[in-house]
């Protein structure tokens, strides 16, 4: 079983721990957004199938299971949905083994059942996803308000398929509301209410087994936010499974998703995803506009991130080169360990891949968000800035971790933070550009402290590799006026000059001006590059630029005349 | 990636098309040594086809400088795209080896 559960084995029958005469046969998926994992349980008096998944391969494979199962001892057959989320069910939708009530009967909780019925493409992700669903006939709706008044009265239903129930109403000690199903002599079937990942969401209970759908990931960026995501519902009911665990008697959580955990594991699963679920007040629902938005921002960010990680592992793989010149090896090698480029150039390449593919069959635009969500995510494990700033631009570094931190805060539903405040446009700019033409670390620097072998290092290595990005470009810096006040962003309009200045120097540019001029109410920041090449990938004023240039609270323009470029920032509002 | 060689003026050209990524770098790092190996110490890069190039491929720059350093050695880039070059030259490597607007001006330069 991947994930290296051993104790339970994908695709093979087994017996149900806790459940005389029940046996089960999961199918672990890698984990993807395409389709759940599925567990299918037998007794004596019925096949039981939990969410067939959202491939029509896996349902098919399913189908072909039951019927295999259904020769040697036919009994009716249910299929429960942890939630109506399409990834859990889609792919029973072209199987004829599945579209018959009388064959097998659908039982899912009544708000998804209900969405079920009306082929609800919101609630069920479809309209996410960029599928179209059929209506689905749930004969079985579970935890209805209907049944509420009849606390641990047992109501028996009788199904097309030649089934009869019962079911019991009942409650947990974690305030969970509980229907206890008995299909027969043999073991029973519990079903706990839990939403919050979805209205309809469902834990489900056989034995000591407890399939908790997709509650382990119910916090996560990408997921938080869908239609019917409910936060406060989230937290209670995470509170309710750990108590239910808690109380003993479950040895295997069996995910939407993913491998198979032990009970014991769970505990430090669900405080990590109450912690998450708790910060995520007041986000944005996840619809088909904002994914398709987080993943033009996806895109627009990892190109940058891919040009600032491969120059940060070149500007490390520099120094590391120098300090083997001067023959320090040790601190060469040191250097080279502070970013793993095979890493960090695999991810890169796994996203480029999969967004190539992603454009060439037109796929939604929620999965090369949530790709990007990954990569960034592992992005962000795989280098440590607080070090590189000791010994690269830390404005490279600072840069990378934003872009980072604003794509997963984007994501996961929230607009990355931004301070417009009153500042002296002239004051900024000149710090900034006079910053970006002389060296971190002086001569006398290095010179006074040539007794201290170590800071001597730290030092030579600040001085090799923080190279002044305007050192060897003629560059002149003008104002109209002295101070010019206006509100902007900070953060942002220092990245964008520094990225316009980059590129300038990066394509070649013999000489460099930035002049501030004001223009009525609006300061005009203008910045020109001559001699630079001139290419299609050059950064013009649409696209990353553009949109960086708009959260800093200006406009961008951008005119080249074949041989220079010159950007032009308006910011409105002088004060 | 694909990777064609030709000798020039007593130089080995290898001209470089398509991106240079960790799948490819190592192809790249192949070929230089095949050539160093048999003994020729004076390298030219033509990367006017080259579209990308990833840390891996930086690094492979980096080691066949550390093989060519011996006096009488040559090596050098030329034709590099826009981007390939702003890479390289905010990387700090434009001070490691040189980088020439074509193979002929690499050629009489070097």
């Amino acid at each position: 079983m991947p994930g290296g559960e051993t104790s339970l084995i994908s695709l093979s029958w087994q017996p149900v721990p806790g459940a005389p005469g029940a046996r089960f046969y999961p199918i672990i998926r890698k984990i993807d957004t395409i389709s759940s994992n599925s567990y299918l349980f037998q007794t004596d008096d019925v096949i039981l199938l939990i969410d067939p998944g959202g491939v029509a391969e896996q349902s098919a494979q399913l189908a072909l299971v039951i019927e295999e199962i259904r020769e040697e001892h036919d009994r009716p057959v249910f299929v429960f949905l942890t939630h109506a989320h399409i990834d859990h069910f889609f792919g029973t939708q072209c199987i004829p083994a599945f579209a018959h009530p009388d064959v097998a009967v659908f039982a899912v909780q009544e708000t998804g059942a209900a969405a079920l019925e009306r082929g609800d493409g919101k609630l069920t992700q479809a309209d996410l996803l960029g599928q179209n669903i059929s209506p689905v006939r749930i004969a079985l709706p579970l935890i209805t308000d209907e049944r509420s008044g009849f606390f641990s009265v047992p109501i028996s239903l009788a199904f097309s398929n030649g089934a009869t129930v019962t079911i019991t109403r009942g409650q947990t000690r974690g305030g969970l509301v509980q229907e206890i199903i008995q299909f027969g002599a043999g073991p029973s079937l519990e079903v706990y209410h839990t939403p919050g990942h979805s209205p309809d969401s469902i834990c489900i209970r056989m034995g000591r087994l407890l399939c908790i759908g997709d509650v382990l990931f119910a916090a996560n960026p990408g997921i938080a936010g869908i239609c019917g995501w409910d936060q406060s519902a989230l937290i209670r009911s995470l509170y309710g499974i750990e108590a239910l665990i808690a109380e003993g008697g479950i040895d295997f959580v069996l995910p939407g998703h993913g491998r198979v955990i032990t009970a014991s594991d769970t505990g430090r699963m669900f405080a990590a995803i109450r912690t998450d679920a708790l910060a995520l007040e007041n986000i944005a629902e996840l619809n088909q506009e904002r994914s398709i938005e987080t993943a033009a921002f996806a895109e627009d960010c990892m190109e940058q991130v891919n040009e600032l990680f491969t120059i940060m592992a070149g500007r490390l793989y520099y120094v590391s080169y120098v300090m083997e010149e001067l023959g320090e090896e040790d601190v060469a090698a040191e250097v080279s360990r502070l970013i793993n480029g095979d890493v960090i150039d695999e991810l890169l390449e796994a996203f480029r891949s999969f967004a190539d593919e992603h454009h060439k069959r037109s796929g939604v635009s929620i999965h090369l968000a949530l790709k990007a969500g990954q990569v960034i995510a592992k992005l962000e494990r795989s280098f440590d800035g607080a070090e590189l700033v000791h010994i690269i631009d830390p404005g490279l570094a600072r840069r990378a971790a934003r872009l980072l931190s604003d794509y997963t805060t984007m994501l996961r539903g929230f607009s990355p933070p931004r301070e417009l405040v009153e500042y002296d446009i002239v004051r900024h700019l000149e710090a900034l550009v006079t910053g970006l033409s002389v060296p971190s670390c002086s001569d006398d620097d290095l010179l006074s402290s040539d007794d201290d072998h170590s800071t001597f290092t730290r030092l030579l290595l600040r001085r090799i590799g923080m190279q002044p990005l305007l050192s060897d470009v003629e560059f002149t810096f003008s104002s109209a006026e002295k101070h010019l006040v206006a509100t902007f962003v900070h953060d942002d309009l220092t990245d964008l000059i520094t990225y316009i200045l980059e590129d300038l120097v990066g394509t070649g540019a013999e000489a460099i001006a930035l002049q501030i001029k004001p223009d009525n109410k609006d300061a005009i920041i203008t910045i020109s590059g001559t001699g630079c090449t001139i290419s299609d990938e050059m950064k013009t004023g649409a696209g990353f630029l553009g949109r960086l240039c708009n959260r800093a609270g200006g406009t961008l323009s951008f005119v080249t005349d074949g041989k220079g470029r010159e950007y032009t920032i308006r910011i409105g509002g002088l004060l | 990636m694909e990777i064609t060689t030709a000798t020039r003026d007593g130089a080995i050209i290898l001209s470089v098309a398509g991106r240079i990524d960790t799948a490819t770098a190592p192809a790249l790092e192949q070929a230089i040594n095949k050539e160093i190996d048999i003994g020729n110490r004076k390298i030219l890069l033509n990367f006017s086809a080259v579209t990308y190039i990833s840390s891996g491929g930086l690094r492979v720059l980096l080691a066949t400088a550390k093989k060519l350093k011996n006096p009488g050695d040559k090596y050098a880039l030329c034709a590099l795209a826009a981007e390939v070059n702003k890479i390289l030259k905010l990387a700090g490597f434009t001070s490691i080896f040189s980088i020439y607007p074509s193979e002929g001006e690499a050629l009489a330069g070097w």
